[in-house]
């Protein structure tokens, strides 16, 4: 279903970030193959200027793949109105085998860019520009997974096939095509709450030992702390926190929560949780290049700035994610 | 230090809006074509989303089920006694026989929706009388009364009197009387509507007696409208059964279908502009090529003007965005949209006085600024980099 307005805002914003990525794809190759640092040479004078096009380019790509996440949630949460049986964005997503993976290959997608751009804001604080080809390989890694983002993408939308009255057996008796309310049955919530608690607890309390004192392996164990907190609260996102915030007990959906009806409240939610989950594992990611020449300072500082950050927004998201589930236990509810 | 990068980066939007402010024929320029770009996309969204919701508020007083008897793929007329079948299925609240038609005014040239049905036996009767601005509803047992759209009226001419005549299909002429009058509130569904009793409008229409041309099947739970959909699919082979839900998706896609293809079109005027934004951002003057050689001497980096860059466009194309929505708002409220409403609306020959009244959520702004500013920004910052790299001594000397 390309002939409708979100398909092809999608699509257009798509082929505006593979254009950027494959101008920048370009420059990455010259300096793969080109740069000597020590030259003065035209073309290394030329390169060091064509790095700063591509870091450009790369950022501008993120900010455009951030706006083509939220751009696609809501696109799904339209598209559900043309889809038998789909009453919200779960519905939409699971009506063909590309939506799901397109919608984590964009999220997924938002965290590399981001390290990418890390890297780069790294590498240009020192004057030896010591990350150069290891920020461009990454870039050309980086490429593919653009790819494989549009490719989703695509096929989701081209399988979209809405239900159209055509001919007297019109009434397409389906079974709501996988579009159940629910994506995660089968988790106890008791458990998934205390697990949810004792990850915040647990990363806190690491976070706050690595600002007391800095030791490589903890932050390696923060960032894995944060890649599993991150799924974690995706799923209690879904299972217990959705429901209080619709106030309706079976109503559990992640994307339901980013709607006007409930005051964008998942926009917030999710505005602190990727944040949060970005900082959190760059801080191990700065730390992986930290004994390249002039760079030991620039990524101490940035590893607490990071760490600082990313508790700062943890605190923040867990009162937001228990502010709907307290509001419950105290008031009773919805007046 | 978050601080001062706050501080550096207020200061180069300070430069920025400045720099605008010296090329301001330029950027004029541009504004202009960009927020008309803008105001084309966002009128036609805003009309797709102001006439969709139209649709739902429409389609929500329809019949959950309505049945109707097809031959060789066409649609012909349904005996009442399939009425009969139905009284076995559970769910079922009532049964209503109508019959739709159109008729075309030969002299006036102008379609007219026909409508017979005997109001008493339609669940909300009661409440029908609050649709008319004068009169009353016809009863069953009134021979030759009706109520008229607004529309109907005008192309009448009816002021001052309130019988007039239909041709029935052999030419003979049948006599009607205005016993009421719908109010313009109801418009979209009423404009071109003219309501009689079932009677009345088979001897209109010559349909013999016991036949109809649909059935509206009123069903009290809406989570049972497919299961009795399905049943009365299989107690009556060879009807077609269309039900609410079903009619909501498919004009759901059909003005996402006409809203894609008018973006479409749009589109290549976004591509002119692209094109446009690009040249004028590459032809760089020798004074501004100075310019940046200057910067550059005083100290600021490649990224320093390339945010300067960033800030310019992000300037131009919010101001754009404002001016082309609050422009396409006032298209879309105040002129009823009349630049695309023949591409939206339907092709009847009267056409209702539209009162649009779009809906603007974060969503449809954001989808219009990902149909604009996305390509702008990225059609600005190749040129942007590319000043942004001037060699301060070649710029200087030369």
């Amino acid at each position: 279903m390309f002939l409708n307005p979100w398909s092809l805002a999608l699509s257009l914003c798509s082929l505006v970030v593979l254009v950027l990525g494959a101008v920048a794809g370009k420059t990455a190759v010259r300096v793969l193959r080109f740069w000597e640092p020590g030259s003065d040479s035209n073309r290394q004078i030329r390169l060091e200027n064509e790095i700063w096009l591509s870091s450009t380019l790369v950022a501008y790509g993120l900010g455009f793949q951030i706006i083509t996440l939220i751009l696609f949630v809501l696109a799904a949460d339209q598209f559900c109105q043309v889809i038998v049986g789909a009453m919200c964005a779960t519905g939409a997503l699971l009506a063909n085998p590309y939506g799901m993976p397109a919608l984590l290959v964009k999220l997924f997608g938002v965290f590399f860019y981001g390290f990418w751009i890390l890297l780069h804001q790294l590498d240009i604080r020192s004057e030896h520009y010591p990350l150069v080809r290891i920020k461009y390989l990454a870039l050309l890694l980086l490429l593919p997974m653009l790819v494989l983002d549009v490719t989703l993408q695509t096929l989701y939308i081209a399988g979209i096939k809405p239900d159209i009255i055509t001919s007297c057996c019109a009434v397409v008796f389906s079974d709501s095509t996988g579009g159940g309310t629910n994506l995660m049955i089968g988790y106890s919530q008791q458990s998934l709450l205390i697990a949810f608690i004792g990850s915040i607890v647990g990363l806190a309390a690491v976070g706050w030992g690595l600002l007391r004192r800095w030791r490589p392996w903890l932050a390696g164990f923060y960032a894995a702390g944060w890649f599993w907190f991150f799924g974690l609260s995706l799923v209690v996102i879904t299972t217990v926190i959705s429901s209080y915030v619709y106030a309706m007990p079976y109503h559990k959906c992640p994307f339901c929560i980013l709607k006007p009806e409930y005051h964008y409240f998942g926009f917030a939610l999710y505005g602190a949780l990727i944040p949060a989950a970005f900082f959190g594992a760059s801080a191990a990611v700065a730390g992986l290049v930290r004994g390249k020449v002039g760079l030991t300072e620039v990524v101490d500082g940035y590893q607490r700035l990071a760490v600082k950050l990313s508790l700062a927004l943890l605190v923040f998201f867990s009162g937001l994610s228990f502010y709907h589930y307290l509001k419950y236990l105290i008031s009773g509810g919805e007046g | 230090m978050a601080q001062t990068n706050l501080e550096k980066q207020l200061n180069i939007l300070d430069y920025a809006l400045s720099s605008l402010w010296r090329r301001r024929m330029k950027s004029l320029s541009v504004l202009l074509v960009f927020a008309s770009v803008i105001f084309l996309l966002a009128s036609f969204q805003m009309v797709t989303q102001a006439l969709s919701d139209k649709a739902k508020q429409v389609l929500a007083y329809t019949p959950e089920i309505t049945l109707q008897k097809m031959s060789a793929g066409r649609q012909e007329a349904i005996p009442l006694a399939y009425k009969d079948k139905l009284a076995g299925i559970f769910g079922i609240r009532r049964v209503v026989p109508r019959i739709w038609g159109y008729y075309f005014d030969e002299v006036l040239l102008a379609n007219y929706t026909v409508m017979g049905m005997n109001v008493d036996e339609m669940p909300e009767s009661a409440r029908l009388d609050t649709a008319l601005a004068s009169g009353r509803m016809p009863t069953p047992d009134e021979q030759g009364r009706v109520v008229i759209g607004h529309s109907v009226k005008k192309a009448l001419d009816l002021e001052g009197r309130n019988t007039f005549s239909f041709f029935r299909p052999n030419l003979s002429l049948k006599a009607f009387t205005v016993s009421g009058e719908f109010s313009q509130g109801t418009d979209i569904l009423t404009n071109d509507l003219i309501i009689m009793n079932l009677a009345d409008a088979r001897d209109l229409y010559a349909i013999p007696a016991g036949m109809v041309t649909d059935l509206c099947v009123y069903v009290a739970n809406p989570k049972e409208i497919d299961t009795i959909a399905r049943k009365i699919s299989e107690a009556l082979p060879g009807v077609r059964v269309l039900t609410r839900p079903q009619i909501q998706k498919t004009y759901q896609v059909v003005f996402g279908w006409r809203s894609g293809f008018g973006s479409i079109c749009l589109l290549t005027a976004l591509a002119a502009f692209v094109i446009l934004a690009w040249d004028k951002a590459s032809g760089l003057s020798p004074e501004e090529r100075r310019e940046i050689a200057i910067l550059k001497v005083l100290g600021w980096e490649t990224s320093d003007i390339l945010a300067v860059r960033f800030w310019e466009s992000v300037i131009v194309s919010g101001l754009a965005c404002v001016v082309g929505m609050t422009a396409a708002y006032i298209h879309v409220v105040y002129f009823a949209a009349s630049l695309f409403r023949p591409v939206l609306m339907g092709w009847s020959v009267l056409r209702p006085d539209l009162h649009l009244l779009p809906r603007m959520a974060a969503g449809d702004i954001l989808l219009i600024l990902a149909f604009t500013v996305i390509p702008y920004l990225a059609a600005t910052v190749i040129p942007a980099w590319r000043s942004a790299t001037v060699p301060a001594d070649s710029a200087l000397g030369g």
